[in-house]
């Protein structure tokens, strides 16, 4: 009896003792994989990279491609972690890692999350190195990696929106795609008389997708004499609340947030036939609409709804900054040119990259889904049409307050309007918080 | 001679009390040792974290370098009281708290009563089988938290769920995302998942109440009702005090139920409750953001639930002793 609860005792001891260590360990491991950046032995220059790129399965691994340029290149290592969380998340903790100076080298960042990474003192300035790679990618996602005109690394995939549709249920109801904002008002009337939805108003994304609709006609952020001029309420927000108002007011327009499983119900159900989306969202989709309507879904460029006059916006996307503790930046940036032109790759992961060496080509699955479409064409048109958007530092408060906002339109409470005055005002208290120059 | 004997009792207390104080010292270390795996570990994971919230609550950081961009350098800079201060002006901040207080107010009693009332039913002689029921009534609780909002969000879910489909079948509309209703809906989760362990807490009360107690009011001609109201009642007090204190803070702190509804209520904002704007407000999604202003929070939502817990035993015990 005794020697039993002695022996309990002890085997609980010795759990949680492992348990601890269990902790600290992993926490030195990935310590020790973030500080390797900054010794070289031997001439070898060791480089860190830490991403959050999915690395599901049938894709091909990050580790994979690195193993390549580490077989190329023996005198510069690369090794890649993969951050599991949320991207505030990994902001969270590479901000203390950089202020322990044993942050990677290399990270990957959004391009709404970037300004805010600068404001913090995170990066390093490798503008001149980035100057070299600048003709492998486009313009757009090359100038979303700059901050007030210094580049702080490259960019690796976009978010372009485009709109995604299933053609056959659109010729069922005798409607095309529509050109105008008018046109789009009656044919999601037209479609909703049917039980059917041309169009999502997706609460939970509107700080990034309902800013990337607004940004398509023009920017919210803009710099004068160093201070920030913000304008939240543009031509294009107007356009975009009027817009989305009407079909909420006409219940022609599907209010299921994007990520709560109603909104996959929807798509099962085969009630939601059309919706404006971020091009990497295209493996996310098929995974949400299942079978329903396989081949005979299609990508679209987003017609002139919102006063955009054929332009789009951004949604998501990112890049790969170096960080201010790197010691190795040519070598980083080395690195990160070769890694973010390994396009087919990199499509495997879901992403459009920002490279223009060569064309991308969708996985033949992708293919099935989008009726033998070639929608990585279409992506790259809606990334070559992509408005100028800048973001702001801290824009992450902006969008959630954007959110919370939005949701408030769906049962009546607010207006879709609200948003935009509410961007105003986060955006504003924001820049103040963080005690940065604002013009009002 | 009295010199001499003071000097004698001097050398004998002098010579006895080393030993008996070197025994004692031993003792004393031995004493250390066991405690020490407690003790470091809760000055590391318990303490340190506290001492380090509460200096960080005087700190802001802050872009010195001016411009658009604040040129790249963040400060951390002492800025006072400032974020309590804004904490306590924050109408965010005491809105969430509202909304924990409501919470607080309309679950806790309802789940301690109806806890207390399946034990006492375990507890009596009508169940056959109480290992059954009373694994079944637990086991909601060996479900972590975050799991269990999900699956109550998928029950809630006016378009999937078989529990509304089912009403509507029945000419029963309901939705449990409505703006009023939606905390009644976390109520219920907490309600489902904690049940089964406070009915534990009053069970394992209730069978250490000596069972000649209940013979004795037998013989005095009680029968089962009076049995439990008068003696199992008044004694399971002090479980009954441990389960609403647990509650009263574990309500205080309510996160996971929120959290997980927000995915498919976006309405729900980042500052529904005091935990979830503490969180936030680190991560830079709430301004103003920070550890600084999050470390805020986080004490004064702590002071509110201890005065509160507090407040509660005090008003426990005043009754008690009437």
């Amino acid at each position: 009896m005794m020697n039993k609860k002695r022996l309990l005792a002890g085997f609980s001891a010795v759990a949680a003792l492992s348990m601890g260590l269990a902790g600290c360990g992993s926490d030195t491991s990935t310590n020790n994989n973030a500080s390797g950046g900054g010794s070289s032995d031997g001439g070898v220059v060791n480089i860190t990279y830490m991403h959050r790129l999915p690395d599901n399965d049938g894709m091909v691994l990050v580790n994979d491609i690195v193993a390549k340029w580490n077989k190329e290149h023996p005198e510069i290592q690369v090794k890649a972690t993969k951050f599991d969380g949320k991207a505030s998340e990994m902001i969270k903790k590479l901000e203390t890692d950089v202020k322990n100076d044993n942050a990677p080298d290399l990270a990957q960042v959004g391009y709404a999350e970037l300004p805010e990474v600068f404001t913090k003192d995170m990066l390093q300035d490798v503008t001149e190195y980035a100057e070299q790679y600048k003709d492998h990618f486009a313009s757009g996602p090359y100038s979303l990696m700059q901050v007030g005109g210094k580049y702080f690394g490259l960019p690796q995939d976009t978010g372009p929106l485009v709109y995604f549709y299933n053609k056959a249920e659109f010729d069922k109801l005798g409607i095309t795609v529509p050109k105008t904002a008018d046109e789009m008002i009656a044919s999601a009337k037209k479609a909703a008389a049917a039980g059917k939805y041309i169009m999502s108003y997706q609460p939970d994304e509107a700080g990034n997708m309902i800013s990337g609709l607004a940004g398509a006609s023009g920017g919210w952020y803009k710099v004068v004499d160093d201070a920030w001029v913000v304008n939240t309420e543009t031509d294009g927000s107007k356009a975009v609340a009027d817009l989305y108002q009407q079909l909420i007011d006409a219940k022609a327009a599907t209010t299921n947030a994007r990520w709560d499983a109603s909104f996959d119900a929807s798509l099962q159900d085969g009630s939601l036939i059309g919706t404006v989306a971020a091009a990497w969202e295209a493996p996310l989709f098929m995974a949400s609409a299942g079978d329903t309507g396989a081949g005979d879904w299609q990508v679209t460029q987003l017609g002139d709804w919102f006063g955009n006059a054929g332009k789009t916006g951004p949604d998501g996307g990112s890049g790969v900054a170096v960080l201010k503790t790197s010691k190795h930046p040519k070598e980083a940036m080395e690195f990160l040119d070769w890694f973010n032109t390994q396009i087919s790759d990199l499509v495997s992961q879901g992403l459009v990259p920002a490279a223009t060496t060569a064309d991308a080509k969708a996985p033949e699955k992708w293919a099935e889904f989008f009726g033998g479409q070639d929608i990585m064409a279409e992506f790259k048109t809606a990334n070559n049409n992509m408005g100028d958007f800048t973001y702001m530092p801290g824009f992450s408060a902006v969008a959630a307050a954007m959110n919370t906002t939005a949701a408030k339109a769906v049962d009546g409470s607010g207006k879709v309007e609200d948003i935009f005055s509410e961007a105003q005002k986060t955006s504003i208290d924001t820049l103040k918080n963080l005690n940065l120059s604002v013009k009002e | 001679m009295t010199d001499t004997t003071h000097a004698a009792n001097a050398t004998k207390a002098g010579s006895s009390k080393p030993k008996r104080s070197d025994a004692a010292k031993r003792e004393n270390r031995t004493g250390w040792a066991f405690m020490a795996p407690f003790a470091i570990l809760f000055a590391l994971v318990f303490i340190l974290p506290i001492v380090w919230a509460i200096y960080s609550s005087f700190f802001r950081q802050v872009a010195e370098g001016g411009g658009a961009y604040g040129g790249g350098k963040l400060v951390n800079k002492f800025v006072g009281l400032q974020n309590f201060q804004y904490v306590v002006t924050s109408a965010a901040f005491w809105s969430g708290i509202g909304r924990v207080l409501l919470y607080t107010l309309i679950q806790v009693p309802f789940m301690i009563i109806a806890a207390l009332a399946l034990a006492m039913l375990l507890d009596s002689f009508i169940v056959k089988r109480v290992t059954v029921f009373r694994l079944g009534y637990f086991l909601p609780y060996a479900i972590p938290g975050v799991v269990a909002s999900i699956i109550w969000v998928f029950l809630y879910n006016g378009q999937i769920s078989p529990i509304v489909k089912g009403l509507a079948a029945i000419g029963i509309n309901v939705d449990f995302f409505a703006k009023n209703i939606v905390i009644g809906s976390m109520a219920n989760i907490t309600t489902w998942t904690f049940t089964g362990y406070n009915m534990l807490i009053f069970l394992a009360a209730l069978q250490a109440i000596p069972h000649d107690l209940y013979e004795a009011a037998r013989i005095d001609g009680a029968n089962g009702f009076q049995i439990a109201m008068r003696i199992k009642l008044p004694n399971v007090r002090a479980a009954a005090l441990l389960a609403m204190l647990l509650s009263i803070v574990g309500t205080i702190q309510l996160f996971n139920e929120p959290e997980i509804m927000s995915v498919s209520d976006p309405s729900i904002s980042k500052s529904f409750t005091p935990m979830m704007m503490a969180l936030y407000t680190s991560r830079g999604t709430l301004t103003p953001s920070g550890d600084g202003p999050a470390s805020a929070i986080a004490i004064v939502m702590a002071l509110i639930a201890g005065i509160l817990a507090a407040l509660y035993a005090l008003a426990e015990r005043k009754v008690n002793q009437e």
